[in-house]
């Protein structure tokens, strides 16, 4: 038992010593918050717009009023012809052009199409700001994130993506440091069981990714003020059961890679980036082919973020979640049993 | 002298088993999967409706949702309570409740786009139903005419395939050599500091514009997708945006002591350049605070520039003052870079 | 019971046969040497008897156990020190110690008797990290993680690779503290005086053992290849006349903090001259060569290399000299020919002038057959001899040298220092460190550095009858022990 604590204290030191390091491993979690919270968002705001009319009567006038209140557009030139905006669009100085036709007999929205997506949003916002339904059969309702933050989104995305990069790469650069130094040699012949050594490596990446997860945690709930809406506990424990997995992660690359330069290209390459990309984090999986949806499906942090969105956001109980809890934990366990046994006790 | 260098760095490149495996094998497995990922295009949105009316109206409309590209009917739910249900369980994304002629969108907003794009949607499609003006307008949209969600991420793949193998490469490079005690050598011999730092960035250069170049092929051989405008502003963009890089990478390697520790400087400041530089989000949408940093983001400067070529077929004009900004950062960089690598201490 | 009993092992990685039917046995309390050239398969041997290694064919026993069936038992029992043993580079020197002292199941209290003459020489630094210790030191800090526990069977895979003689003395003396305790030791060195301690020594060499028996009988059967007949200083033509400095240094000054590594020293070195640097590990070699050879700034004095200011002028200084670190400094992953053509070209030469020199070098290392081979692959004493050659390829004026024997055996020291002979003919001066006593003898001139200072210097003749010692040996350790700050 002392061999271990003595184990588990060099591996801390380890980690406290590197200030840069450390300085990355609190301060990631802290910006990517902030950005998320409040930086990156998706939403129709400021488009730079063109106002097309010939002459511009009552009618004209409130619509362009009402698009100028909107928060949505700011109206930054109003020309005569529909030739003048369409220049204005080509040369990026604005986004969208709104031409009036006589009379009211409806409008042209000239857009720039190059980001689909957002062309649509604007239209459809700008349609119904012009159109103006006076009396409004529609009511909207957005459930669990009525202000339309994308944090309420990005928040279990960040807690996904964090803990496995911190857990999967730094536990497995870890182990690989001490093989490519030749200390794993001393280890290895030394009285301490292979299975304590991994333990003891792994045990301060564990408590490292706890003090992580709380501390996004707290920084959700107080200054993005995203309601942690779901059961405290049932959210501590998938994440247990997530940090464990990426922990199995970071042994398995730890005994495919010799060098440390191998280990970090395969968790930063190979590992993080399919996950970022297919786990939902940041696009949608239903959205992707099917062949991509199939490979989505062994992608662990997809059924955590899924399971995180599902308990913290819409705060729906545990039995809600239970085929990703079931998921997890398989893939947990059949990660761990390979990477022991592929954990080589000679060299 | 530089030659005997360049030829020593691209020599180790080779031999090393795994870097031309990532140089080739990556930038495919990114272009032949990513642009499939990053559609943002909100599709497939499954919607519950609860029809208390029960209407040959809102039969129609019904059958109006059935029809749309954007929307899977889900199915018909007695009560506004069963419909939430769903939500919980992730079987439906949006509730769309008819009552005494009123009609209540739903959406789940935890992913803020999709819901609100999917509810600006259905209540398009239930306004153009109710206001004869929707039918009076049209829409006119310039370049991209194909709305094709990738068109528009494809240059962008091609600046973070650029900045993955620029910029993380070498970051490793130097580090290595510090840490294997080679740099020691280098440092007695009369190599003057900027053929040292040349020869380490040249071949990621090179590196990087053989990568844009398969990058402009697969586009074109796997999606048909070409340059709409010239493909020597896409190079020139190309080459100042690997020059950043490359020397931020060699900056950050330069104060390292370690390989993980310049992993993760470098994995930190790329990803918040990505984050901010409006490759996924609309820079303007961001806070004041936040838009300030795109006027020193390198990455801001290239996907606009990159954007305005690729997509609008833009012409040296349309980004020169994105092209000036980039070189002078670049510039910038590859002078600290220079200043950064310490022969005697 | 033998401790250690070896039975026809064999172990070949892909095409090398690394180790082809050994046997030999160890007793109880024995100390046993294994001896032989680089590549003779002796770090194959250790890495089997400590289970680290499955050997292809054979049977071997440690402490009765077998090293395949009964591993941990082996695991619990054996203390061994591999050839690179690494310490953790950013944990304190004390926090070393006592993680190892942990790991093994002891205290450093309880074991600090058998490392105390050791580890009292580095005490001192016990708060500085380990990464910043000089080589030597490093040495010694690893010397004393490997002894602080007890085991039945103590592995040393050349533990005293660049300690200095004095400090080797004092582990053998420690190792045959240990034997009184009937602890087994089978220990690699390649140095002579180390292979006499051991009561018997195995001499492999390309995987055979080519004989087991006590040291004197080994060394003398094979001694064409362990005892190569000295070098002759006389023969050797030396330039004539020169009494240019080519090295003039004046109180030279090199402080971290208010620890003075290199403390006021002053020294001049002519043209042609083979100049041996002397010194205990940490006595302050390294820094003071990092000074003259452009790499670090000094804190005070004055000093000309080549007639360049080392102040100022240290990228001058660069074009002019040759040098060839501790740590082994080619291109693992360049090819022999690479590497000559990467460094000839640093300096300035054409390709034209590179491609016929590199052939003549290859043809007079006998390394034409190598010539594309990646360095990585090669023995180290070959590396050496390359770093060497490698490093006087474009003539400098002066070579500087910082331990490059190293653990090399004999024979290749041997041809080294011949090839070192050959350039100081040609003019080239020669400034180099060792802790090989005989091949202090080879150097013109010597100077011995304790604690910073230089303490004495001459030729070996002159210091042999001033400080009244018979050999070389005797005035190093006599200096050395007068050394107060690495053990106060």
């Amino acid at each position: 038992m002392r061999q271990f604590i003595s184990f588990v204290i060099k591996e801390m030191r380890h980690i406290l010593r590197d200030k840069r390091t450390m300085l990355i491993l609190f301060g990631m979690p802290i910006v990517l918050m902030l950005l998320f919270g409040f930086a990156i968002t998706n939403d129709v705001k400021n488009v730079r717009t063109v106002v097309v009319t010939s002459q511009m009567d009552h009618l004209t006038q409130q619509a362009v009023d009402r698009l100028a209140a909107s928060e949505y557009f700011t109206i930054v030139k109003a020309v005569s012809t529909p030739k003048e905006a369409e220049w204005m669009i080509r040369s990026q100085k604005a986004d969208l052009a709104i031409v009036f036709a006589l009379k009211h007999q409806g409008a042209q929205f000239i857009v720039d199409g190059s980001d689909p997506n957002m062309a649509q949003q604007w239209t459809t916002y700008a349609q119904q700001v012009v159109a103006n339904p006076s009396v409004s059969l529609i009511s909207q309702k957005l459930l669990y994130n009525p202000r339309m933050k994308s944090a309420y989104n990005f928040v279990p995305a960040i807690m996904g993506m964090l803990l496995l990069l911190i857990c999967a790469m730094m536990t497995s650069v870890s182990i690989v440091r001490e093989k490519e130094r030749g200390t794993m040699e001393v280890l290895l012949v030394s009285p301490i069981k292979p299975l304590m050594i991994i333990v003891a490596k792994v045990v301060p990446y564990l408590l490292l990714a706890l003090v992580i997860l709380t501390m996004i945690l707290l920084m959700s709930s107080t200054v993005l003020q995203v309601p942690l809406q779901g059961s405290l506990g049932w959210i501590l424990v998938l994440s247990l059961i997530y940090i464990l997995l990426a922990l199995s992660l970071g042994l398995l690359i730890s005994n495919i890679a010799q060098t440390q330069f191998v280990a970090l290209l395969v968790s930063a390459m190979v590992l993080l980036l399919p996950t970022v990309m297919l786990s939902g984090m940041l696009f949608p999986v239903e959205s992707m082919p099917t062949i991509l949806q199939w490979i989505s499906d062994v992608i662990p942090p997809r059924y955590y973020i899924q399971a995180m969105r599902k308990l913290m956001i819409m705060g729906v109980g545990v039995q809600e979640v239970w085929r990703e809890v079931v998921i997890l934990i398989g893939m947990t366990a059949l990660l761990l049993v390979v990477s022991l046994k592929k954990f080589k006790t000679r060299l | 002298m530089i030659k005997y260098l360049l030829q020593k760095e691209f020599l180790q490149i080779r031999r090393n088993t795994f870097m031309p495996k990532i140089i080739f094998i990556f930038p495919i497995m990114v272009m032949c999967v990513m642009p499939w990922v990053m559609n943002q295009e909100v599709k497939n949105i499954r919607v519950d409706v609860v029809d208390i009316d029960r209407t040959t109206q809102s039969q129609q409309l019904v059958h109006q949702i059935e029809a749309s590209n954007y929307f899977i009917f889900n199915g018909q739910k007695a009560t506004y309570h069963e419909a939430i249900k769903d939500i919980e369980t992730s079987k439906a994304d949006i509730i769309l409740e008819i009552r005494d002629g009123q009609y209540l969108i739903a959406a789940n907003a935890v992913n803020g786009t999709k819901g609100s794009i999917g509810s600006a949607y259905l209540s398009q499609i239930v306004t153009s139903r109710q206001l004869i003006l929707y039918s009076q307008f049209s829409i006119l949209s310039l370049y991209n005419k194909g709305q094709n969600y990738k068109v528009f991420m494809i240059p962008a793949l091609m600046g973070i395939l650029m900045m993955m193998l620029c910029g993380f490469l070498p970051a490793l490079n130097i580090v290595g050599e510090k840490e294997k005690g080679t740099i020691e050598q280098i440092n007695v011999t009369p190599v003057s500091k900027w053929s040292f730092i040349l020869a380490k960035l040249i071949p990621y250069w090179i590196i990087g514009l053989l990568v844009l170049s398969l990058c402009l092929v697969l586009s074109w051989l796997v999606y048909g997708i070409t340059c709409e405008g010239s493909l020597w502003l896409v190079y020139l963009l190309a080459i100042l945006l690997a020059l950043f890089f490359s020397s931020f990478g060699l900056i950050v390697s330069n104060y390292s002591d370690t390989m993980q520790q310049a992993m993760l400087v470098m994995w930190f400041f790329v990803v918040c350049m990505l984050l901010l530089s409006g490759l996924f989000t609309p820079t303007r949408s961001m806070p004041e605070l936040a838009y300030m940093t795109t006027y020193v983001n390198p990455m801001h400067y290239f996907i606009d520039a990159i954007r305005t070529v690729f997509v609008r077929g833009g012409t040296f004009p349309a980004i020169a003052h994105q092209v000036l900004a980039l070189s002078v950062i670049s510039s910038v960089m590859a002078i600290w870079a220079v200043k950064s690598y310490k022969k005697n201490s | 019971m033998n401790a250690i009993d070896v039975s026809h092992i064999s172990k070949s990685y892909g095409r090398v046969k690394a180790l082809q039917d050994v046997s030999f046995s160890v007793g109880k309390g024995e100390v046993f040497g294994l001896i032989g050239p680089d590549g003779a398969g002796k770090t194959s041997m250790f890495r089997i008897l400590c289970t680290l290694l499955l050997a292809d064919k054979g049977t071997a026993t440690v402490d009765g156990f077998d090293v395949v069936k009964q591993m941990n038992e082996i695991r619990r029992r054996v203390g061994y020190m591999p050839g690179r043993f690494s310490l953790y580079q950013d944990l304190t020197v004390e926090e070393n110690l006592k993680f190892f002292a942990t790991l093994f199941g002891t205290t450093v209290d309880e074991g600090y008797d058998s490392i105390k003459a050791i580890y009292s020489q580095i005490e001192r630094f016990k708060d500085r990290k380990a990464g910043a210790l000089s080589g030597g030191m490093k040495q010694k800090l690893a010397l004393s993680c490997a002894l602080v526990h007890q085991p039945s069977v103590l592995l040393l895979d050349e533990p005293t690779t660049g300690v200095d003689p004095v400090s080797r003395k004092e582990f053998w003396e420690m190792l045959s503290m240990l034997k009184e305790r009937d602890i087994t030791i089978v220990a690699s060195t390649p140095y002579l005086d180390e292979v006499r301690r051991c009561e018997r020594v195995a001499f492999l060499s390309e995987g055979r053992v080519m004989g087991i028996d006590t040291p004197e009988i080994i060394l003398d059967r094979f001694k064409e290849i362990f005892n190569p007949p000295g070098l002759e200083n006389g023969s050797r033509f030396k330039v004539q006349g020169s009494s240019d400095n080519v090295i003039e240094v004046e109180h030279l000054v090199k402080a971290f903090g208010d620890f003075h590594a290199v403390d006021d020293i002053s020294f001049t070195v002519k043209k042609g001259e083979i100049f041996g640097f002397l010194g205990a590990n940490g006595a302050g070699k390294t820094t003071a060569m990092h000074m003259l050879t452009g790499l670090n700034q000094p804190t005070s004095g004055t000093g000309r290399v080549a007639g360049y200011d080392i102040r100022t002028e240290h990228e001058q200084i660069k074009k002019h000299i040759g040098y060839m670190s501790q740590r082994f400094s080619l291109y693992e992953d360049l090819t022999v020919a690479e590497n000559i053509r990467l460094f000839g070209g640093i300096y300035g030469m054409g390709s034209e002038e590179i491609k016929t020199k590199t052939d003549d070098l290859l043809r007079q290392l006998k390394f034409e057959d190598h010539k594309n081979d990646l360095v990585g692959s090669l023995p180290l004493g070959w590396k050496q001899k390359l770093a060497f050659s490698v490093s006087i390829f474009h003539e400098p004026a002066i070579v500087f040298l910082d331990e490059p024997t190293g653990g090399v055996d004999p024979a290749t020291r041997h041809q080294f220092w011949e090839l070192i002979y050959e350039a100081a003919s040609r003019g080239i001066t020669v400034f180099v460190t060792t802790h090989y006593m005989d091949e202090a003898e080879y150097c013109d001139r010597i100077s011995i550095m304790v604690d910073g200072k230089i303490s004495a210097m001459g030729t070996a003749e002159e210091l042999k009858r001033n400080l009244n010692q018979p050999d070389m040996d005797h005035v190093f350790t006599y200096l050395a022990r007068q050394a107060t700050r690495s053990s106060d």
